[in-house]
Formats: structure tokens, sequence, C-alpha cells
């Protein structure tokens, strides 16, 4: 599950918006009955409602941020419908977040989609907001995260149709800029064939019109293979970049390439064990809207994302217009009492001739921008006990740090039903611009009362050492609970504080500063 | 504060029950309630399986799991040992990856290398996690044979395979 959120915004008393919004918290019904099943919304047939409510307010600061978001969906037959309502007021200072809007409510997200014919013979169309992903993300992935507040939705039409084993799919859309205007248009089409099973093959175009008079066209077009071959998996995918522009102030011509992408990756298994290869090349292929401000491409970042607080705190984004590194990744299941899982990965900036560097006319020899290493093991002792041990090394250009992350993970089961847990997490950081070393201890309680109560209690404890012979110390704490309410609302409330860091998924991450204060989330579901 | 006073105040009323429904939303044999979304995702071989072809078996048991996801894969591991016995008796088990792009190279290798179970099926950009609200993740549903949603459980803890069970055990009694 991702990290809780950490935000802060200027106290602004008055606001009708959560006491509105928790109104619908009351659409509830409750049922602990034990020969019966879970109580259902009695909502019209094919309708669907999900509300998510994030309220923080931080004490020390006197500011509060309150998120919500209301989904309304429905689906008849071949119709479906929805829309996502927004409300954030006071909303995230993060500009990237914000788009300039502090206090903000409107529907934010609509569309009506109909489709004909089967799965397999028939075609979909989509009016209004949608998201999209074309093979790994190489030209275009336009997804929602929001615990990394990523919503790079296209309003516009899609639309799909599928035939003899042929996945068809065109569209045109416009992204939010960061003015939180949708100025640019964006046009794509992608083919994809299955018709062999041990076989499927595709191809991408997408082309982006920026709203400015005279401005040239981005286009990029992509080629991609996946075989299957019994216990191997491979895939592979190229795609090219032009930009008139672009070309001719940097190469004096124009038609030709501004960059490129190569992501290939190989899985193969046997028995217990299993080995995945990935290896990438991300030369210039960065695709955004005009102002630069919102990415309609993600490729794979080929890095790990992790569970446990310390491993995940690190601000390593991907860039995608200056990378090339593998990763490998292996699991091993012993029995049904032992796992272990190690992986290695390497990314390095790209050199001297290179489309990235040859556009910024510079001429930097290629460096390590990232290298992790982890192991983990986990063994089930008893059938009470589970430990895990794990043991973390990361280096990163971007904080020019080394880290190295271990920890152990304890479970114990006091019934069917309840359940301990502790985490002990260590890292020592090495600062190799100042060469100052820094110790992160965490602590996390649990206790897990199956399957409507936990307790947490996390501290941290920063140690530094600035000069030789002096020890500064910083703690952080806090207690969280975990509850649902009747079967169809999940909440945590976090009271206390915690640490400034990078919330990072998939290569995409997003800083989150200091909190001390308390944290309300719910999350219901009819 | 006094917005947040006023949910908290909402979730207690909430819990308290006045605008309950009541229990078992059942009748004749049939549950009534939201309807599965339809969806049709690839398996881990690149066939499409929809999910209408799954229905009208018998109960149909979807986790939305990551490989990225610690309770996720414990959730797995614990469905992998007491599935098999509810396949027996015709419950359809499905576990929806939600990788990315990012991750999804992953699925196919972990998935074998464990021997799950169950049917495994791809979806990357998270279409259907969006459809079936399950943000975030273990998210586990159980759809009746007519198509109904009965059952969803957020997170994953040791125990809550109970709940689980006696849903699926509470189905499979039912005509």
């Amino acid at each position: 599950m991702k990290s809780l959120s950490r935000r802060q915004w200027a106290h602004r008393p008055g606001s009708v918006g959560p006491p509105l919004i928790a109104a619908f918290v009351l659409l509830c019904a409750r049922s602990s009955a034990q020969d019966s099943l879970q109580a259902e919304r009695l909502l019209p047939e094919g309708l669907g409602l999900a509300n998510h409510l994030e309220y923080s307010f931080d004490w020390k600061t006197k500011l509060e941020i309150l998120e919500n978001w209301l989904n309304l969906d429905y689906q008849q037959r071949n119709v479906s419908a929805g829309v996502r309502f927004e409300v954030f007021q006071p909303n995230d200072p993060n500009p990237s977040i914000s788009r300039g809007r502090s206090r903000y409510a409107d529907i934010a997200f609509k569309y009506v989609g109909v489709r004909v014919g089967t799965s397999h013979e028939g075609a979909a169309l989509t009016v209004g907001n949608y998201y999209a992903l074309f093979g790994r993300g190489l030209i275009l992935k336009s997804y929602e995260d929001r615990s990394i507040r990523v919503d790079n939705n296209l309003l516009g039409v899609k639309a799909v149709g599928n035939y003899a084993g042929v996945t068809f799919t065109a569209l045109t859309g416009q992204a939010l800029n960061f003015s939180g205007e949708r100025a640019d248009i964006l046009h794509a089409l992608d083919i994809e064939w299955n018709g062999l099973g041990f076989l499927g093959v595709g191809g991408t175009f997408a082309a982006h019109q920026p709203d400015a008079a005279g401005a040239a066209r981005t286009r990029l077009a992509s080629l991609r293979i996946q075989p299957r071959l019994g216990s191997f998996d491979f895939y592979g995918e190229y795609g090219i970049k032009q930009n008139n522009d672009i070309r001719e102030a940097a190469f004096g011509d124009d038609g030709g390439i501004i960059g490129r992408a190569l992501y290939g990756s190989a899985g193969w298994y046997l028995g217990p064990f299993s080995v995945v290869g990935e290896y990438k090349l991300y030369d210039n292929y960065g695709f955004r809207t005009s102002d630069q401000s919102s990415l309609y491409n993600s490729p794979p970042s080929l890095r790990r994302d992790y569970s446990y607080i310390l491993l995940n705190r690190h601000p390593s984004p991907t860039d995608p217009d200056n990378e090339q590194g593998f990763q490998l990744e292996s699991n091993l299941t012993a029995g049904e009492e032992t796992s272990l899982n190690a992986s290695y990965s390497l990314t390095r900036t790209l050199d001297a001739g290179s489309y990235y560097q040859r556009i910024l006319k510079t001429s930097s020899l290629p460096r390590t921008a990232f290298r992790e290493a982890y192991a983990q093991v986990t063994r089930l002792w008893t059938d009470e006990l589970t430990l895990s041990a794990a043991l973390g090394y990361r280096e990163e250009f971007a904080s020019n740090t080394k880290a190295v992350t271990p920890v152990l993970d304890l479970r114990y089961a006091l019934s069917a039903t309840h359940s301990l847990r502790g985490i002990i997490e260590h890292q020592q950081v090495t600062d190799r611009t100042t060469t100052e070393k820094y110790f992160d201890d965490v602590l996390t309680l649990e206790f897990h009362s199956a399957p409507d109560l936990s307790l947490s209690l996390v501290v941290e404890m920063q140690t530094r050492e600035p000069a030789s012979g002096s020890r500064e110390r910083t703690w952080w704490g806090f207690t969280q609970v975990g509850f649902k309410i009747a079967d169809h609302t999940d909440g945590t409330l976090l009271v206390g504080s915690r640490q400034a860091g990078n919330i990072c998924v998939g290569g995409v991450c997003r800083y989150e500063p200091e909190f001390r204060g308390i944290e309300l989330k719910l999350m219901s579901r009819f | 504060m006094s917005r947040l006073i006023s949910c908290m105040l909402a979730m207690l009323l909430a819990a308290s029950g006045p605008f309950s429904g009541g229990a078992l939303a059942a009748e004749g044999g049939q549950t009534r309630g939201q309807r599965a979304p339809q969806f049709t995702l690839p398996d881990l071989d690149g066939r499409s399986v929809e999910l209408s072809s799954l229905l009208g078996k018998g109960p149909v048991l979807l986790t939305f799991w990551a490989t990225w996801c610690k309770p996720c894969l414990e959730e797995l591991g614990e469905l992998q040992k007491y599935i098999p016995s509810y396949q027996a008796r015709g419950v359809t088990a499905v576990a929806i990856s939600t990788d990315s792009e990012k991750s999804v190279a992953k699925v196919k290798p972990l998935a074998r290398g464990k021997k799950y179970p169950f049917l495994v099926l791809l979806d990357t950009n998270s279409e259907v996690a969006r459809r079936y609200y399950a943000n975030p993740i273990p998210f586990t549903v159980i759809i009746d044979k007519a198509g109904s949603i009965v059952y969803k459980h957020l997170g994953y803890e040791k125990g809550d395979e109970l709940e689980v069970q006696r849903t699926l055990d509470l189905l499979l009694q039912r005509p």
C-alpha cells in the first residue's frame, strides 16, 4: 500500500466542504451477523459510488489541506458513464499539484462510453476524459496515481476496435498543463496483434501539436514485439522522436531524429525459481506538453518500489531524456516456508554522442545516476512466527549519497485473527560531497485485529554528526489507527510527526515536507 | 479543526447505523447489490479473459495485487493454501495484477515460480482497478454467480481470509 501523505496549507476557516463530503459516509449499512453476507448497498443496478477524503492539519504551522474525490459511475449493458467531483479546499500548496488553484471544486473527470460487439470482435468509443497506455508506456501513459498526485488524463475521444486478434486504438485529446489549461492537442494511434498466441507485435504513432502558431509538431513512433516461448518471456520496443524546430536548431537540418528509446525485458522461470532482466535506453525521449509540465509518456524506470519506509525514501525520479541501464531480479520459493528475493540495477547517464547532449551542446562524461542492490529472505518459522530480513544498498547521483539499509520484520500470530508485527529499519547514509555520515532508525510496532482494526506506532530517530565529536539527534513519531466503518468505509487516523521525504512509485516521485499534526483518510465504496 | 470534527461526527453516526440498510441483501437465493463491472483482460499468455465467461458457474473471487506489494503477496500466499478446495466446489479465483509497465515484466516469472493455482490477469494501466475502486491494494472482491458484488475488503492482515472463506461458504450453500 502506498505511503501516507504529508502536506500543508494556510489555515482558512469557514469551508463548508467537509461536512457535505462527510455526509456521504452516512450512506451506510452494517451487517455483522455470522450467517449473512456482507451488506450490500441497494444502489440502482449498474451504479457505483466511491468517495476518498484526505484531511491534514499541521499543528506546528497551523496549516491544513483537505482533498476529496467523489466518483460516480454507471454501467448498464454496453453503455458506461461517470464523473469525478473533486474538492480541494484548501489545496495542496505544491504548485505541481495545485496548479495555482488554492481552492478548487469542480467535476474534473467525466466520460461516456459505448461498446458494440464483443471484446474479440467489436469496438468501444469513449468521449470525455480517459486514460490510455500503449505498450510499456514509451510513448503514451495517461494515468492517475493519487498517492503521488499524478493525473495526466486526456480530454477528447478514444476509439478502440478489436478484430481477428488485432486491437486498434485511435485517440485525440488534451492534457492539463501547469496553468490548469488544456492547450496542446495530442493525436495517437496504436495497433497490436496477438493472433498467434505465442507472439504479440505492435506499433504506436503519436503527434503533439503545441498551442503556439508556427511551432513544429513533436512526433514519436515505436515498434514492439513480445514473444512467449514456453517458460521464456520477452518484450522489446524501439522508438524514435522527431521535431523539426529542435532538429534545425541543433543539427541545421529538418526531418531527422532528435531522440530514441529502447526497452527490453526477458523473463524465465524454472520450478520455484524465476529471473527477470530488463534493459533501457532513453535518449531525449521525454514527451511533454509544450510548457514542459506534464509528461505524456512514462517508460519503465527499472527501479524497485518497497514496502519499507527507509528503503522507499529516495529522491530518484526516472529521467526519460538521459538514462541507460539495466535491472536483474530473481525469486526463489523454497517450499511453503522460505522465499528469497534479490535484485540489482544500474542506471547511467548518456555520453556526449547522445541526442540529449548534442541538442544541449554539452559534452559530459557518463556517470552513475543510480545503483541499487537488494536481497530479502522470508521464512515461516512456525505457524505463528514469520521473519523477514532484508538488506539494501543504494547510490544516487541526485543527492550524491550512498545508503546501506538493513531491515528486520517479525510477525507473530496471537490467534487466527490477531497478530503483532515489529519492524526495525536502520539506514546509514554517506554524503559523498561533504563525507558527512548520518543514520536513520525506524521502529514500527503494529497490532492487527482482522478484519476491522489495526494500531501502529512508528518512531524515527535521525543521528547526524556534522563535526567530529558532535552529535545531533532528531525524533519523529506517530500513532495510527486503521479502522472500518460498516463494510463500505476504510479509514486511517494519524497523530504525530513524520520526516520529510520523497514518495516514489515506479520512478515518479513527489516530495512531501515534514509534518507534525493530525491526518485523516477515509475511503468509501458503495 | 472544525472540519475534522464534522467528519468524525459523521463517521460516528455512520457507525451507529441509523441509515443502515440492515443485514443480508439476499432474497430467494439471489443477492442484490452493485453489479460487478464487466471487463476483459489478458492472462499471462496473452489470451483475453472476460469476466462474463467466469460468471454463472459459481462465485468469483477477485483480488487486486502487485509484485511490489508485500501484503498482496502475503494474501496470495494464504489464498494459495485454501483456494484449491474451493475451486473444486466451483469457485473461480482471479488475481488481477495492477503492476504498471514498470514492473509488469516481473508478474509472470513470479506467478509461475510460486505456482499460483489461480488465474492471473494483467491490468497494466489499472483500468479495471479504477472501475472496482481498487486503490490502494490489496483489494478483494467476491462476486456471486449472478454477477453481484457481495464482499469487498481493503488490505490484508492474517485472519482476513476467514471472512473470505465464510462468504464463499455461504454462497456455495445457496441453490
